[in-house]
């Protein structure tokens, strides 16, 4: 080739690679793939069985989409909205008895499943009974029959639960949760049925609901297709939906930026690669109703330790070892940095957003280096030092937190040392599950819920599920009261009754600490700006999104 | 000792290799860490630990579940995997074939490419040709994979938006029935030219990322050989006949030259298997690799028990095969007393 024919084959590739990089930005205005949504999912669903789904799994996000329940929350408020019955029950409207056992509700009429067979109370009773029949240890039917003492068809739509209790959360707790979502009997009879203790296969890989969607195919690590119902009896979607599972997260931010998704799944992380790209709105509204902790074990077995930790079983007996914890973590630094900025620091432990937060209540949210070195010290272990290990996932945002916490303690006094154990999530898991706990301290999050009484049995009742495991009946300063205020709280139909014994136990438990609450997670995503009628409602299951409100 | 004594024998003695093999893989496997955890959600209690533990016979000694796994693996049941949230037996050949799919496309890639680099260079040896194609060659060679994948994506599919990710489009996928698990046959044997098109257009930037490393190992390969047979007595002998250059290059010297590279080229074929997992991941492709990644990281045992077993068992029956071949073209071989 001659040196003018070189120049001319340089010249053409110049103009080829700009040509190439202008298409791009030409292409912004266009919209991809109309009529269909790409939502980029982080995680495979293990079930698409309402009865088998773990809350915060990613097949919750699926059977929001395809699943009715009878009342639902809407994008708007946190205020229950009616569903697949016309009204919410209150004592008022007749739907919730006097004292407050019975719950009835009125169905809607003339709504069918995806396969064409008629919706009625039998199905309702039918899908809730499966629930609790099966009672799968990965499920989560334990919202249901820890409340309902039993089921019954009153009339074709009418359908009414007797509860075992009177409970302020039934409605917001269970009601609402996607265990409860009501499934085609027909489909279930002719599949399997329903057998205790086992999952049923077809289920778990198929669904036949009410919802504005329904379900095509499953391809597993690939993808999940979605059509809309065009018999809905709401309002129809717009788009058809095809959710992409896993994969690298930057090829889901590459994917978005070059517009082939329309919303992806990510993280704090990766909003600094999406602010400001033409085309992208990263959306940062609300908080995730799932506060990062890390756990104290009051409830550690002899010799159970690993054996570099140096400290006591009953080291976290003392509620002052326990604050001292607390004001030595550099919260700013857990927010500012693995957080990037979208978070907020909630009180013990009543997250932000749902009702009982009181936003006056004493939240720890600065470090405070000489509150935790007086503390220390007046719990004997200043001199001394100690080692102690906490477990959790490698290479998230639990993680993180550790290492923040292990940068906090160790820098306050040279003579403690946090060894931080980031082991594969199997491990944690299976480490986690054990009763008891081989390990003093751990982090996580906590389950989401749309009631307060979920977290405050679960993660503060000396009782409770995570009282019982970390012995908090051994740490308490008042465990009767802690119990007493909690019980009192679950069964209080007064709103303001309620929100006062909340606000009541936020400030005992700022004083009696049996976390460390990092920070409460901020709600980030990104989508295109070509979708239109975009909503996050933190109390929907992760990722939050309703896809039947989008359109392009 | 006669080949059909011979042949007997080392079939007879393969199931107890197997077995050998399978309790290796099970004790490691065990050894490697509990196999509940992958079954269990975070918030579980001891009471539901045990069930799930119940629900796979996990609540049994040991040498109990490797009864049960064996057992399992004789009826086609090699166990759930938490990762698929499917039966490993009902996603393995899916996997399987997705990776080998590529994998034979990726050797396609590097076959072609490397034996017409390979030519072109050794033809025009220590000239500017020569040069240049070393340097891709040395590129292909030392370009990590995830870096090149992923620059290939940013220009091809997120810059210009003409390669897609992904296996397949999904309308086109659900078009045509998959009785292979390999998309180009499947859409061959349903006679769908779109469905072939989508599985090649699929194919191409994986292909190409898994398949540039490897096309540096056959061209410098081919080079050296073409060099080397350039030289001999033989392509004298041609050319002083008055055989064109062309002529004596393609029919001669490349035709010798093709004998050490297809050596080379069957041995690429596991770096090739390797290198899946990487692309894979990338490209979202749906193999056995970005499975494996998975099942490796979550701690899937019966995945990955069933994964080693499969390469462990192939190893053993191709080495079978290896070993009777060559006695039978090696009479020197002896077969054993």
């Amino acid at each position: 080739m001659t040196t003018t024919g070189w120049r001319n084959g340089l010249q053409a590739g110049i103009a080829a690679l700009a040509l190439a990089l202008a298409v791009p930005l030409a292409a912004t205005a266009q919209v991809n793939n109309p009529g269909l949504l790409v939502h980029a999912a982080d995680d495979e669903p293990t079930t698409l069985d309402p009865a088998q789904v773990e809350p915060g799994e990613g097949g919750e996000t699926v059977i929001l989409q395809v699943y009715d329940r009878l009342l639902d929350i809407g994008p708007a408020s946190p205020e229950l909205i009616p569903s697949l019955a016309v009204a919410v029950p209150s004592v008022e409207n007749g739907g919730i008895s006097s004292d407050g056992m019975t719950y009835t509700f009125m169905l809607r009429e003339g709504v069918t499943f995806h396969d064409g067979t008629a919706f009625t109370a039998d199905d309702v009773k039918y899908s809730w009974d499966r629930a609790m029949t099966m009672d799968l240890p990965e499920g989560n039917a334990g919202a249901l029959s820890d409340v309902v003492a039993s089921t019954e068809v009153v009339d074709d739509m009418t359908f009414r639960a007797t509860l075992s209790e009177p409970s302020a959360s039934f409605l917001n707790s269970a009601v609402v949760s996607m265990v409860a979502s009501i499934v085609s009997q027909d489909a279930v009879e002719a599949n399997g049925g329903v057998e205790a203790g086992t999952p049923n296969p077809f289920m778990a890989g198929n669904m036949v609901g009410t919802g504005p969607y329904k379900f095509v195919a499953w391809n597993r690590n690939e993808n999940i297709q979605l059509e809309v119902n065009d018999d809905y009896w709401g309002e129809n979607a717009k788009l058809d939906v095809r959710i992409e599972i896993g994969g690298d997260p930057d090829v889901r931010v590459l994917g978005l930026r070059a517009g082939e998704f329309d919303t992806i799944e990510t993280d704090p992380s990766f909003i600094a690669d999406l602010e400001g790209v033409e085309g992208v709105t990263v959306y940062s509204g609300g908080l995730l109703l799932e506060p990062l902790h890390i756990g104290f074990n009051l409830n550690i077995p002899e010799g159970a330790l690993p054996s570099e930790d140096t400290i006591p079983v009953d080291f976290f007996h003392d509620p002052r070892i326990r604050q001292a914890f607390n004001h030595a973590f550099d919260y700013e630094a857990f927010l500012n940095g693995p957080l990037a900025g979208f978070g907020a620091f909630n009180a013990h432990y009543t997250p932000i957003g749902i009702f009982g937060h009181d936003p006056n209540a004493p939240v720890y949210s600065r470090q405070n280096y000489a509150e935790a070195e007086r503390l220390f010290r007046e719990a004997g272990v200043w001199d001394e030092g100690f080692t102690v290990s906490v477990i959790t996932e490698e290479g998230n945002l639990f993680a993180l937190m550790c290492l923040v916490l292990k940068d906090s303690i160790e820098r306050l006094n040279p003579k403690f040392r946090i060894n931080v154990l980031a082991v594969a999530e199997s491990v944690f898991d299976d480490a986690h599950a054990q009763n008891p706990l081989e390990y003093a301290m751990w982090a996580k999050n906590a389950d989401p819920a749309a009631d307060p009484n979920f977290y405050m049995q679960a993660y503060q009742h000396p009782d409770g599920e995570w009282g019982e495991v970390h012995g908090f009946a051994n740490g308490y300063r008042d465990a009767e009261r802690v119990a007493s205020l909690i019980d009192q709280a679950a069964v209080e139909l007064d709103p303001a009754k309620r929100a006062a014994l909340y606000s009541e136990l936020q400030t005992m438990l700022y004083e009696d600490p049996m976390w460390l609450i990092g920070a409460q997670e901020g709600v980030v995503s990104a989508h295109r700006d070509w979708l239109m009628g975009f909503a996050m409602q933190p109390l929907w299951p992760r990722p939050s999104l309703k896809f039947a409100f989008f359109d392009k | 000792m006669q080949l059909r004594d011979y042949i007997l024998r080392r079939l007879m003695v393969l199931p107890v290799l197997i077995i050998g093999v399978s309790i290796v893989v099970f004790t490691l496997t065990r050894i490697g860490g509990s196999p509940v955890g992958i079954y269990l959600s975070h918030e579980m209690t001891p009471d539901e630990v045990a069930e799930i533990e119940a629900r796979f016979n996990l609540d049994k000694p040991v040498w109990v579940q490797y009864i049960y796994w064996i057992r399992g693996i004789a009826m086609g049941d090699f166990g759930w995997s938490g990762v698929a949230a499917a039966p490993v037996a009902d996603v393995f050949p899916l996997k399987l074939a997705a990776t080998m799919e590529l994998a034979f496309a990726s050797g396609l890639v590097a076959l072609f490419l490397g034996i017409a680099l390979g030519t072109y260079a050794g033809a025009r040896r220590n000239r500017l040709p020569d040069h240049l194609t070393r340097i891709v060659a040395v590129s292909g060679a030392s370009l990590p994979q995830f870096w090149f994948g992923i620059l290939l994506l940013i220009i091809f599919w997120a810059h210009i938006g003409i390669a897609p990710i992904g296996r397949s489009d999904a309308a086109i996928f659900a078009s045509i029935a998959h009785p292979t698990g390999l998309y180009t046959i499947d859409a061959i044997l349903a006679g769908s030219p779109t469905a072939l098109w989508d599985a090649i257009w699929h194919l191409v930037l994986p292909s190409i990322t898994l398949g540039y490393g490897a096309t540096a190992i056959v061209a410098r390969m081919m080079r050296s050989a073409l060099v080397e047979e350039l030289q001999q007595d033989y392509v004298d002998a041609a050319r002083a006949k008055g055989l064109a250059e062309r002529i004596v290059l393609k029919r001669h010297a490349r035709r010798n030259a093709l004998v050490p590279t297809v050596t080379v080229i069957g041995l690429t074929f596991g770096f090739l298997l390797q290198g899946t997992i990487t692309v894979e991941i990338i490209y979202r492709w749906p193999g056995l690799g970005r499975w494996m990644a998975d099942s490796v990281l979550r701690g899937d045992q019966a995945t990955l028990m069933t994964y080693v077993l499969f390469t462990s068992v192939l190893f053993l029956v191709v080495n079978l095969i290896v070993d009777l071949v060559y006695a039978n073209l090696d009479r020197r071989v002896t077969l054993g007393k």
